[in-house]
């Protein structure tokens, strides 16, 4: 077996053996945006109208929350290596046949892997409110495409993360400090054409705002300023993140 | 115990290094594919069970899937951890969390084994059931194993050649009584006689062999360190019967590698003084 895939069934392994009840309890922030704020704003709001077209709130929010959600799945990835250094099972994977590549690419592709399923799941209970949805083949692939490079970006950004984090205090620290601003300060519960000036363009740099755009666009059929050039961005914000978390990776000592 | 490559490459620049034929700059894989490490820091995976640990070890080393459940069970008979097996690590014992992880090294094979005090915190029968598993493992399957370790007695215990490392340097390196010839440890004989005064000192030290004398406040008690004791035992009882001195007591107290690691560092402190 590939040595790659040996270590991502270990981080499959390690992730579920951390406790189903752990990642049932990830499905609970989802269902409360979706089902009780997501149904009581579109009391009040009604709808959003974006590029021309006119989705009821809910459903605009549903698929934010799909990537808030993968966001916060996404950056376990610095945490594994935090948890590995702290436990000395890097140094002692490390010292087995291993390159660090092989490491740090398994856990990128152990939040990839999770992040779809994640997603999904929310997709599948946040289905009531989708009906009526007929995505095109197009459509799903620009979802998809959403999911794979949303996970790669924040799988990244945690790895980077991780590579310079000492302490769990400072690791918390770093994510109470990036998270917040990152969800808040994207399209995932708004659209950003709503947002006041300043902030606006802060959102227009985020990938969040463009891989919740890609989706609400693969699926809805809903345009927006940055859908002509969300792709292009995405992938080069995510192999940018990605190349220097590799190069932190090397800088960590044993 | 880790010696990092990419540290020696900058610290010495073109490094030829071998270990098992491979180089340590252009194949570290092939060498790392070779070797066992049992690090001194516990090391586990917490959140499984210990039979995981073992199974998902194996995995990492690309042991099938059988080969991993055989002997995951084999080693949890050794080591003890039989009835554990389904627990998680966090909720093993320090003790049984050790021995897990030593035990998880011989998921896979290796040429090269380097344990870094495995017995810490280990009671003294699991200790011992740990140093026969690697001596039968070096015996039977020619294992080369490196084991570090503060304690001297499991170091002549397992060891054939025993190398004395003070602040990263090797002071010494050889089989235990290649170590204790060079560093000049002697056999102690202990006396104690019924009446002693200062005389028995001189007397002593007037002996061929008899390297260095000292007497316990009362006079009863003496410290010899004989060059070869079992061929002066008779020399020095027979000069003491026919001065009249009574022996009542003889004990021989071979020279331990405690003896010769305080001499080896003693000499290298009074060296640098």
């Amino acid at each position: 077996m590939n040595r790659l895939v040996r270590l991502l069934i270990r981080d499959l392994k390690g992730s579920v053996g951390l406790s189903w009840h752990l990642l049932a309890s990830q499905l609970v922030m989802p269902i409360v945006y979706i089902f009780i704020m997501g149904l009581t704003f579109a009391n009040i709001i009604g709808g959003v109208t974006i590029g021309g077209a006119r989705v009821s709130y809910v459903q605009y929010l549903a698929i934010g929350v799909v990537f808030g959600q993968l966001m916060l799945s996404a950056s376990y990835a610095g945490a594994m290596v935090f948890f590995d250094k702290k436990m000395g099972m890097f140094e002692q994977i490390l010292a087995g046949p291993f390159r660090r590549w092989e490491y740090f690419l398994s856990k990128i592709l152990s939040v990839i892997l999770q992040g779809l399923f994640g997603s999904s799941v929310v997709i599948l209970i946040a289905s009531p409110l989708l009906i009526g949805l007929t995505p095109t083949f197009k459509g799903i692939i620009y979802t998809l495409f959403s999911l794979i490079f949303a996970s790669l970006f924040f799988g990244s950004l945690s790895l980077l993360i991780s590579a310079y984090v000492k302490t769990d205090q400072t690791l918390n620290i770093v994510f109470n400090s990036i998270l917040p601003p990152l969800t808040f300060v994207s399209s995932i519960f708004y659209p950003i054409e709503a947002m006041p000036e300043p902030l606006k363009y802060i959102a227009l740099i985020n990938p969040l705002t463009y891989v919740a755009d890609m989706t609400r666009y693969g699926l809805f059929g809903i345009t927006s300023t940055t859908i002509l050039y969300a792709p292009l961005l995405l992938v080069t914000i995510s192999t940018i993140t990605f190349a220097l978390a590799m190069h932190a990776a090397y800088k960590i000592s044993l | 115990m880790v010696i990092s490559v990419r540290d020696l490459v900058k610290d010495y620049g073109d490094v030829r290094a071998f270990v098992l034929g491979f180089n340590v700059v252009k194949n570290p894989v092939d060498i790392r594919c070779r070797i066992g490490y049992v690090q001194q820091q516990l090391s586990l995976e917490l959140f499984m069970t210990a039979r995981e640990n073992l199974e998902v070890y194996g995995l990492l080393w690309g042991v099938d899937r059988q080969e991993r459940r055989r002997r995951a069970d084999f080693l949890a008979e050794i080591f003890g951890l039989r009835d554990v097996m389904e627990r998680k690590a966090l909720e093993l014992s320090l003790g049984q969390r050790k021995r897990l992880q030593v035990a998880r090294e011989f998921m896979h094979d290796m040429e090269l084994l380097f344990l870094d005090e495995p017995t810490v915190g280990l009671d003294p029968i699991v200790k011992r059931t740990l140093l026969d598993f690697i001596r039968e493992k070096a015996k039977r399957e020619g294992l080369t194993v490196f084991f570090t370790t503060h304690i001297m007695s499991e170091a002549e215990y397992l060891c054939d050649r025993i190398a004395i490392i003070d602040k990263g340097k090797i002071l010494a390196c050889g089989t235990t009584e290649e170590l204790k010839e060079r560093f000049g440890v002697e056999t102690i004989l202990e006396l104690v006689v019924q009446e002693g005064d200062g005389e028995i000192v001189k007397l002593l030290e007037s002996i061929h062999g008899v390297k260095e004398v000292t007497q316990s406040t009362d006079s009863k008690s003496i410290r010899l360190a004989v060059v070869d004791p079992y061929s002066k035992t008779p020399e020095i009882l027979s000069l003491l019967s026919k001065e009249g001195y009574h022996v009542m007591e003889l004990r021989v107290k071979e020279p331990s590698l405690e003896d010769v690691f305080i001499r080896a560092v003693r000499r290298r402190e009074s060296r640098h003084e």
